[in-house]
């Protein structure tokens, strides 16, 4: 009998039910798509970040400071300490090795360059463009391009395996060099394919690939700094604390999250004792403040449009069930008991809720999916633990929205009702 | 009774003596018009919120005096360009002997400008072992992480020379950046001055405001100071730019479909709901209606309700854009008074829509046939 009811409920009222699955759908397919929309924001603008700017650095220990005014190097070229460039494959054999985005290498001396009868004194830089390196059986492809999206170029990139080099825009406008010339220094001819801005010290030199630069300086396989992009997790109270002074549980929890002093901390491991791997502070507690603002706001944003929804779908189970007075009427005047009535009502809102919540979980997926695309040109990935959610707040909003007025309903005289007068 | 009044009378009753049902029109104009309302105020300050965040990152633009030192005419120069959207801080290098004889980088500015400039540093006591009171004769320093460790390992006091002259430092704070900084020291201007003898040749600017009102800011810096040479710091104005863009436009798509989606809701919500007043619908014709006085009662309500729901709505969507960016920001975003007519507009038509579209379906049908439940 309660069967029978119920499914000529839906039989006959097929508009009605439709209308009230439409919107749940709707509410539903908000609550995916801000939900997946403002989990997933913090990492993919994170990874945007991380091509812009590098977040680590590797330094050499040294019983020496550096001396660098304004990007001149001062100190002699053979003095300082360095990285041995072959260790620096292991950086992605860490732990977190998929949080490594890339690294580049640099080093850098002074040096007299030869433009036609002219010669000028200035500081060579040697780094990786986009160098592919091989770790075990994975290859990679790594260097400024992938960690500095801030350094511009106008005229082309210069190859890894060339003699092909840069000249910063200063040094180019100072000592008026220009796209296609050639720089000799001791025997090497370098050649420039483009003029590069990075508003910091290689403004005022000359960028080449790496292993043009250890030759010319003749200091083969050295390495005077290595930046590093990090996906890392924005600090916290917790990653605050130092990690000598931690609980063993602690200290494994630290280190096994991506905080950029664990990852520091886990690539120093694998490399020699005489490096230092640190945090760029300037990027990394600036950016991780920025993040977590725009995530928090993502967050509110959510909070709003689901209170919305919900809201919405009261409304209209509200609105449903108050148009179905006279129904409730005939119910209990052919002796219908409140629990029967309320059962059968409760249930026909559960599996609205349910085929609305489904409907509306896919059609938000795709809208995430849509507007992952069109802001950051990858595609948002929804939790599966999302259907859960939403099904799940789909039953509370159309209960919270039937019992109200199921209760008002069945407040009145059924004579009343069926006469129209309620 | 003349037709007005008559019309004006079933309006109220209408709405009054079903208040349940309006009730739920209401509350879905209502959700519709915070939701515009929030989304709207929230896009339109996201930028100016986010642009003050910036301000922690920092110099973002480096001037640099081509020959000697910028005097004090360039100084003001750069103060009254940027205003009070920001901050000059004169630095001067030197290489200064360390104890050892071995080279370190002085830098000589106001210390307590540098370390509100550059707050991501860690700035740390040094190790007090060894630490000699703070004797007023020795001048401060600001020493970089590495720095310490090799001129100051036990927080001692010790001393630099340059050229002829001694200074003597007592190390304040030991600050670790990550950057270049870490091998340097800082010292207070006058004493830079006097072990020196030279001025300030750079100076950090941070400049407050948009990307575009920060290179509109480069070019008349560039324009006042001809013999200096204006450099944005590319790291920091190109990350502002592009997680300005993108969160603006994460923003705008999220609101917009939240938007969309919810005006769907309600207008099959209302929909739905002038569907079951057929009945109603169909006596007024029985009674000799025509059809523009029941779609202009049926209008009426619409009209009615969508007012005092967008109203309202506008209010709570004001107070929760308030609370949104106080609780993320730290600061509120003003409500917006010239959102309110679009607002209120907006649902104005969205309801006229949303009751009028079903009419046209009942209207096919003869009062008859509904009345006997067809």
């Amino acid at each position: 009998m309660f069967a029978r009811l119920l499914f000529e409920s839906f039989r006959r009222q097929i508009r009605r039910k439709a209308f009230a699955v439409l919107a749940i759908t709707l509410g539903m397919s908000i609550t995916t798509a801000m939900v997946s929309v403002a989990t997933d924001i913090g990492d993919k603008l994170n990874q945007e970040l991380r091509t812009g700017s590098a977040n680590l650095v590797i330094t050499p220990l040294a019983d020496s400071l550096d001396v660098n005014i304004g990007g001149v190097d001062l100190k002699p070229a053979n003095y300082g300490a360095s990285i041995q460039e072959s260790d620096l494959v292991k950086i992605k054999s860490i732990f977190f090795r998929h949080n490594i985005l890339g690294y580049a290498p640099f080093l850098s001396g002074s040096k007299v360059f030869r433009i036609g009868d002219r010669s000028i004194t200035t500081n060579l830089i040697g780094t990786y463009f986009s160098q592919p390196v091989q770790n075990g059986a994975e290859n990679f492809v790594t260097g400024v391009r992938t960690v500095n999206g801030f350094w511009k170029v106008e005229g082309s990139w210069p190859a890894d395996n060339s003699a092909d080099a840069l000249a910063g825009i200063s040094l180019a406008y100072k000592a008026g060099i220009h796209i296609g010339d050639k720089l000799q220094t001791d025997g090497t001819e370098l050649h420039i394919t483009g003029i590069l801005s990075t508003g910091g010290t290689e403004d005022e030199a000359v960028v080449a690939p790496l292993h043009v630069t250890q030759q010319a300086l003749n200091r083969p396989n050295a390495v005077g700094r290595v930046v590093i992009s990090a996906l890392t997790k924005p600090e916290d109270a917790f990653a605050r604390q130092n990690p000598a002074s931690m609980s063993p549980a602690a200290h494994e929890r630290w280190s096994c999250s991506p905080y950029a002093n664990s990852i520091a901390d886990s690539i120093s491991k694998v490399l020699p004792p005489n490096v230092r791997v640190e945090q760029i502070r300037q990027v990394e507690q600036n950016q991780g403040n920025i993040l977590s603002r725009i995530s928090g706001l993502m967050m509110l944003l959510t909070i709003a449009s689901l209170l919305a929804s919900a809201l919405a779908v009261s409304a209209v189970m509200a609105a449903t069930i108050i148009e179905r007075r006279q129904e409730v009427g005939l119910m209990k005047s052919l002796g219908a008991g409140n629990i029967t009535v309320v059962s059968l009502f409760l249930t026909e809102a559960g599996i609205l809720a349910i085929g609305g919540g489904i409907l509306g979980f896919i059609a938000g997926v795709v809208l995430a999916h849509r507007i992952g695309q069109s802001v950051f040109g990858s595609s948002i990935t929804v939790p599966p633990v999302v259907l859960a959610i939403v099904l799940f707040g789909a039953l509370v909003t159309t209960f919270a929205g039937s019992t109200g007025a199921i209760r008002k309903a069945m407040r009145f005289d059924p004579a009343v009702v069926l006469r129209g007068d309620a | 009774m003349n037709r007005g009044q008559l019309l004006v009378r079933m309006l109220l009753k209408a709405t009054w003596v079903r208040k349940d049902r309006s009730l739920t029109a209401l509350l879905s104009i209502t959700v519709v018009a915070t939701m515009t309302t929030v989304a709207l105020s929230v896009y339109a300050d996201v930028g100016t919120k986010l642009n003050r965040e910036f301000r922690r990152f920092g110099a973002n633009v480096i001037v640099t005096a081509r020959e000697g030192a910028l005097d004090s005419r360039q100084l003001s120069a750069i103060r009254t360009t940027i205003g009070n959207r920001g901050e000059v801080l004169p630095v001067a290098y030197a290489i200064a002997e360390g104890p050892s004889g071995a080279p370190v980088v002085v830098g000589g500015a106001d210390l307590q400008a540098l370390r509100e400039l550059n707050s991501w540093w860690s700035l740390t006591p040094p190790i007090a072992q060894h630490t000699s009171q703070a004797d007023s004769s020795l001048s401060e320093a600001l020493l970089g992480a590495r720095a310490a460790e090799i001129l100051s390992p036990q927080g001692q006091n010790f001393g630099i020379r340059f050229g002829d002259k001694n200074l003597q430092l007592h190390p304040a704070s030991v600050l670790r950046s990550g950057s270049e900084d870490d091998s340097r020291i800082y010292i207070g201007r006058e004493q830079f001055t006097a072990l020196t003898g030279t001025a300030p040749n750079i100076a950090q600017v941070r400049i407050e405001g948009s990307p575009a009102e920060i290179e509109n800011q480069i070019q008349k810096l560039s324009a006042a100071l001809p013999q200096a040479e204006i450099k944005p710091v590319l790291q920091i104005t190109a990350t502002q730019a592009a997680i300005l863009q993108r969160t603006r436009s994460v923003v705008l798509t999220a609101s917009a479909v939240v938007v969309v989606l919810i005006i769907l809701c309600m207008v099959a919500t209302l929909t739905g709901s002038v569907l079951e007043r057929r009945k109603d619908f169909a006596v007024m014709k029985a009674l000799g209606a025509s059809n523009t006085s029941v779609n202009l009662l049926f209008a009426g309500e619409a009209m009615l309700i969508s007012i005092v729901g967008a109203l309202f709505g506008f209010v709570a969507g004001s107070a929760i854009a308030w609370w949104i960016g106080s609780a993320n920001f730290g600061s509120g975003i003003p409500p917006r008074p010239e959102l309110l007519f679009p607002v209120v507009f907006g649902s104005i038509i969205l309801a006229l829509i949303a009751s009028s579209a079903p009419l046209k379906v009942l209207r096919e049908i003869q009062p008859a046939g509904i009345l006997r439940g067809e």
